[in-house]
């Protein structure tokens, strides 16, 4: 009996979570189709909006709107040129027209045929295809339905696979393995070993990038972490420390490489090694810029924000964009200012510009050209409205339990702004907290009501159902916590049949034996005849 | 001797499920397996490995020879956990046989926990062997690197997720509730507890939510055994 009794301490609240866990599911899949319908309208919306105002604009529009989308382009002597492109013609050419800064047209053409010869960009390591990132590092140990994978690297030899290293995330160094599955060796930050006891690990994952050198079949990586970029050879076995940042972290998505794959010339990311050093750049925590060159080897750092460099063979270069649309670091910190500086700011056309510097080799910078553009306002508001979401996702949210709203209150800024890190995506604990801040209430006035509402229905439906004080006084707060959750919640688990007392007439409940109004007990039936045989 | 009594009485009706799960796991997991051995070998795979280019990232992440046995090895295990969960919940109910059991002379506790003991060794005697046999035979294998141990302990996670379709299917079959409230509220639980296992990739998080799940199952459905009219 005492067990039993214990059970029940434990049963009843896993049916009351199990209940609630279901309810709430089901809630958000009606909310969240709710509001996909809205968001797909309003695209559709936005995009017939956009192809009527194309139409409209008059040659000046047109004018601002060419220099808005064209490329701006440097030659080395620092001119800049404005390329428009006009239409796709084949794979990679287009038809393209050049105009000088003073908006005279140059020449017009395919891409290929150019006169000019511009400089060239580091770029950003394209995800998925260049970049091996954190978050897909994270999605090859996510348990599916195939089983969680991991990062293999290959050694090959005349089309053979003759070694196969593979990474091991927790301990942030590789495994080796040859073509018998017998193991070789480890690879860490110390280089290779035959021994697990000398190898020293990496660091913490941030990045990697691979190429196959011209002269080889087998892979090289770029491996970055939290504060170092090593280049790995697998085939020599050699593991070289590029950079190695004392003071802050290195920025993972703001890594860009020139000519520094030794790749065959038609390759879509081929740099002429003739024409330019190979060079890497890298941001790091405390907003300078790392800037890494081969040929001769050179290291400085740069306190460009937002810059692309490039290096020729006699000279290197810095290009930075900047815009009063980007709001200054002190204002982006407090909440309060960046929507007074937003306010300020919408509904006005913006100034772009960028710039072309010459750095020497200490890092210091010398202005060649500057180009000043300006963009229309665009059609986007600013309200100081506490929940600027559109109305059907607004009013669906209504529904949501207020406990959301405490939920996220508790968990800090900190945390709702690693929920939408890129390292974060795919994780089940914040995709289900980005889907709470997606359907949270926002402290509406309507929420508040209708769980008011809820509890009051709970109190109606309870009252003569009761059967102890803590029991009735659970179900009014929760049903004000979760709204209609735990309205539904309350009456899957208590809704029980209800008779009239005999004695006072009032509504009462069959689950205890007792009126809840006058004491009564509930009535038996009459003693018949055959009572004597059934009672046996 | 009550308990091996309904033990063996409980296994005798787990016995041909358990048969048919193993040989369809062993048939069709040795099968899609040995394809697997026999196409894929990396030096076929990495052949698309060219000097001087660059080399997409998705070329080192490639499953393991073994995810193809997986799929199956979930759905042998859910299937075995529905199957033998209505078999010892819900079929009693249908053939109103469930006084001929419990009008015995032994405690409603040692009647669930002989069905419970019997679900658990079926599950772990009829697919534990052929996930062991499935990991051996890919390890023997030509293919290189062998294959992980947190794969062999993600196939014994599959399989706890048949024990939780168990638990879920037995409460729903317990529940004396409308079909359409929540009575089957134990089967969607079941469901809810899977979706959540997939998308994350720490073995001690996975652990958690299945242990807390068992437990928000077992107890409720211990609790409704020992109180329920049949």
């Amino acid at each position: 009996m005492k067990i039993k009794n214990k059970l029940l301490y434990i049963s009843t609240p896993a049916k009351v979570f199990m209940t609630t866990l279901i309810i709430l599911i089901l809630l958000s899949i009606i909310q969240g189709i709710s509001i996909g319908i809205e968001k797909t309208s309003i695209h559709l919306k936005k995009r017939s909006f956009q192809t009527k105002s194309e139409k409209k604009l008059t040659q000046e529009e047109k004018r601002i709107d060419r220099i808005r989308s064209s490329a701006k382009e440097f030659i080395p002597d620092g001119t800049i040129h404005l390329i428009c492109r006009l239409e796709h013609l084949s794979d990679g050419i287009d038809l393209e027209q050049i105009y000088d800064a003073n908006d005279n047209l140059l020449w017009e053409g395919p891409s290929d045929k150019r006169p000019y010869e511009y400089l060239s960009w580091a770029k950003h390591l394209r995800r998925y295809r260049e970049g091996f990132t954190k978050s897909q590092m994270k999605d090859t140990q996510m348990i599916t339905t195939d089983f969680s994978r991991n990062v293999r690297i290959p050694v090959q030899s005349d089309n053979k696979t003759e070694q196969i290293w593979r990474y091991l995330p927790g301990k942030q160094y590789f495994k080796g393995y040859n073509a018998s599955g017998e193991k070789i060796g480890y690879v860490g930050s110390n280089g290779f070993t035959d021994l697990k006891s000398k190898v020293k690990p990496f660091g913490e994952f941030g990045l990697f990038t691979a190429w196959c050198p011209q002269d080889a079949s087998s892979p090289t990586l770029l491996w970055q972490t939290q504060r170092r970029i090593y280049q790995i050879n697998f085939e020599k076995q050699e593991v070289e420390t590029i950079f190695k940042s004392t003071d802050a972290d290195i920025e993972f998505e703001r890594t860009s490489l020139h000519a520094w794959r030794d790749l065959k010339p038609g390759e879509k990311e081929y740099v002429d090694p003739n024409k330019y050093r190979p060079l890497i750049h890298y941001q790091t925590g405390d907003g300078k810029l790392h800037l890494i060159l081969r040929e001769p080897k050179q290291q400085f750092s740069l306190s460009v924000p937002r810059a692309s460099v490039t290096a020729t063979k006699q000279d290197i270069y810095a290009r930075s964009v900047g815009s009063d649309s980007f709001p200054p670091e002190d204002i982006i910190k407090s909440q309060g200012l960046y929507n007074k500086w937003l306010k300020e700011h919408s509904g006005k056309p913006r100034n772009l510009w960028t710039e072309l510097y010459k750095v020497d080799n200490q890092g210091n910078l010398e202005l060649i050209n500057r180009y000043d553009w300006i963009v229309p306002p665009t059609s986007s508001y600013v309200t100081n409205a506490r929940d600027a979401r559109p109305i059907v996702h607004r009013s669906v949210s209504q529904f949501s339990p207020p406990l959301y709203d405490l939920i996220m209150r508790l968990l800090g800024r900190k945390f709702l702004r690693s929920i939408f890190a890129y390292e974060n995506r795919g994780d089940f604990f914040y995709g289900l907290a980005q889907m709470i801040l997606e359907i949270r209430p926002y402290k509406g006035v309507i929420n508040r009501v209708l769980s008011a509402f809820m509890m009051v229905f709970v109190f109606w439906h309870g009252w003569p159902r009761r059967t102890s004080w803590a029991r009735f006084v659970f179900w009014l707060v929760f049903a004000g916590l979760f709204n209609i959750a735990g309205l539904l919640t309350y009456l899957a688990l208590n809704h029980t049949a209800v008779i009239k007392c005999p004695v006072c007439s009032k509504r009462r409940g069959l689950a205890q034996l007792d009126c809840v109004r006058c004491k009564a007990q509930l009535p038996y039936p009459e003693r018949g005849k055959l009572d004597l045989i059934f009672s046996v | 001797m009550r308990f091996s009594t309904l033990l063996y009485k409980e296994l005798r009706e787990c016995l041909p499920w358990m048969l048919l799960a193993a040989i369809v796991l062993l048939t069709l997991g040795s099968f899609f397996l040995r394809e697997q051995i026999h196409y894929r070998n990396p030096s076929w795979y990495y052949s698309r490995l060219s000097p001087g280019t660059i080399v997409e990232s998705h070329l080192f992440t490639y499953s393991s020879i073994l995810g193809v046995t997986g799929p199956l090895l979930l759905l042998s295990s859910i299937g075995l956990g529905l199957v033998l969960g209505i078999r010892h919940f819900w079929i009693p109910n249908f053939t109103r046989t469930w006084p001929f059991l419990l009008h015995r002379s032994v405690r409603r506790k040692t009647i669930l926990t002989a069905k419970l003991v019997a679900t658990t060794i079926a599950f772990v005697l009829c697919l534990g062997p052929v996930w062991i046999g499935l990991y051996w035979y890919a390890c023997r294998s030509t293919i290189f690197p062998p294959q992980t141990l947190k794969n062999f302990i993600e196939g014994w996670i599959f399989i706890i997720l048949g024990l939780v379709t168990y638990l879920g299917t037995a409460l729903s079959g317990l529940s004396s509730a409308k079909w359409y409230t929540t009575k089957i509220f134990g089967l969607v639980f079941a469901a809810v507890v899977i979706f959540m296992t997939f998308p994350q990739c720490s073995l001690f998080r996975i652990s958690a939510v299945i242990a807390a799940s068992a437990a928000i199952l077992l107890s409720q459905i211990f609790q409704i055994f020992g109180r329920r009219e049949f």
